[in-house]
């Protein structure tokens, strides 16, 4: 797969490297997933519990699909029709991944409080295996124990691999494990409740884990959208500026030539898209080496920021973090 | 991403540990004690009576006019009373209206031939089958009983109960 390269970015050995293990990490979760329908369509039978954990599963299908399709769209070079690259793939599929999360949530929540609202009673009878008798829900315990688990470990590693690669479709996906697995225990609550003969046990349970789920797609979706919007480019867990964005204005700032210098970058995905615009000194105009010689070293800051250009101008534009004169970083 | 994600960590796993102890601790325990009745269904029953909704569907069930019923469903629901000690108090009426009833908690079962693809698994937990039969489609259709939905002791129960008397389709 051409997956470590994308269009003029040569990605760092780490960052290949980890973008490699990333694609294999989500080949190996649709694969978990489609276990895991499996093994839970043996276990809870056609009930009104299969059908919500089908609705799970196959949203759960959805990040890690948006994350293959993202990374192969994102590897195409630029074309006529689209000079910037492909980049906004990766924002694309964070989006649906965010969305699959969020939904995900939001049915969990209303399946529950309707069932709450309803007093459903879940019917759990025995069932046979191997010629021995035993209640179901052992049999639904057991089979949410192995499937909790593969997520649980999936997850983590993705966590680890977002970072560095600045993937916000990989960091909505580890999340969606997340959900996965802590709604698996949350199943295992449930029944052990019903089983004491709480019948409201398995929707309660639902209902506390869907908050946490809730928040987590909801912050996805608006990260998503803040970066399609083209905001400030961020660290991947959306919560502080990119500390590219200072670096390079500091750069830019301490050139000899330079008396005012401005920068913006938006984030396209896995790379960021930077402008830095500088205001020569009085008299002394960069020759087109100068202003090589620092584009390179801007660019040379972060494997992300390849696609960095620097323009001379007469007076900085509105919007930018780094301009001498206002120390804070106008919005 | 805060407090909640935390869970990822040695917490979700502390809890998972937890977790396993405990159902490791409920395997222990056997039935009726596990599962429990929300209702109590099963242990009113054996101090006393199970009420038994019948609709008439020969042969299954058939409702006389003296008020007996008789019926190899019938037979059923007779010898499972007696191996928990129970009396059976028998009410006739539509299938329909005793499903209601069933669902309003003033029966414990209700039988009459219900096919196990009926329309009331919304309002009652229907038992694994009893037997098979052929429809009027000239499908095979499987038989089943309804309870209360929830009160899974009593399903349990009964469900043995068929296991043991080697009802199965």
């Amino acid at each position: 797969m051409s997956a470590s390269r994308f269009h003029h970015f040569d990605l760092p050995e780490e960052q290949s490297t980890a973008l490699k293990k990333a694609v294999r990490l989500e080949w190996i979760t649709i694969t978990a997933v489609a276990g895991i329908v499996v093994i839970v369509g043996l276990t809870a039978g056609q009930s009104q519990a299969m059908r919500t954990a089908f609705v799970e599963d196959m949203l759960s299908f959805l990040p890690p699909i948006a994350f293959l399709v993202a990374v192969r769209r994102a590897s195409k070079e630029p074309d006529d029709q689209h000079p910037y690259g492909y980049h906004r793939s990766v924002a694309a599929g964070h989006l649906v991944a965010s969305c699959a999360l969020l939904g995900m949530g939001l049915w969990l929540a209303i399946d529950a409080t309707l069932g709450l609202v309803k007093g459903d009673r879940p019917p759990i009878g025995l069932v046979s295996v191997y010629g021995f008798e035993l209640w179901a829900g052992w049999l639904m315990i057991a089979a949410m124990v192995i499937t909790a688990i593969p997520p649980m470990i999936l997850g983590r590693m993705k966590m680890k691999l977002a970072e560095p690669l600045n993937d916000k479709v990989l960091a909505a996906d580890a999340d969606m494990n997340k959900a996965d697995w802590s709604t698996g225990l949350a199943t295992i609550a449930g029944v052990v409740g019903i089983g004491l003969g709480w019948w409201w046990a398995d929707a309660v349970a639902a209902l506390v884990v869907s908050i946490g789920i809730i928040k987590d797609g909801a912050t996805n979706l608006w990260g998503a959208v803040k970066d399609l919007l083209d905001s400030r480019a961020t660290t991947v867990d959306g919560k502080s500026p990119h500390p590219v964005i200072d670096a390079m204005a500091a750069t830019a700032q301490h050139e000899a030539w330079v008396e005012q210098a401005g920068v913006r970058i938006r984030d396209m995905g896995h790379v960021f898209h930077a402008e830095v615009f500088v205001v020569p000194k009085e008299g002394r105009e960069p020759t087109l080496r100068q202003i090589e010689a620092l584009t390179q070293r801007c660019r040379s800051l972060d494997w992300k920021v390849s696609d960095t250009v620097l323009i001379p101008v007469g007076q900085l534009p509105e919007g930018l973090t780094g301009a001498r004169d206002s120390s804070s970083s106008p919005r | 991403m805060t407090g909640w994600s935390g869970l990822r960590d040695s917490r979700g796993r502390r809890c998972l540990v937890a977790l396993l102890v405990i159902v490791l601790g409920l395997v222990g325990c056997s039935e009726p004690v596990f599962p429990r009745d929300p209702e109590k269904s099963l242990e009113r029953i054996m101090e006393g009576v199970l009420r038994v909704g019948v609709s008439e569907n020969r042969p299954w069930s058939d409702v006389h006019d003296d008020g007996s019923v008789t019926g190899t469903e019938v037979d059923i629901i007779m010898a499972y009373a007696e191996s928990v000690g129970a009396s059976v108090v028998w009410v006739t009426g539509a299938e329909s209206q005793l499903i209601l009833s069933l669902d309003e908690g003033d029966l414990d079962v209700v039988i009459g031939g219900i096919r196990s693809d009926s329309p009331w698994s919304e309002q009652a937990a229907l038992t694994r089958p009893h037997a098979r039969s052929t429809g009027p489609d000239g499908k095979d259709e499987e038989l089943v009983f309804a309870l209360r939905l929830g009160e899974n002791a009593l399903l349990t129960s009964l469900e043995r109960f068929f296991v043991s008397e080697g009802l199965e389709p």
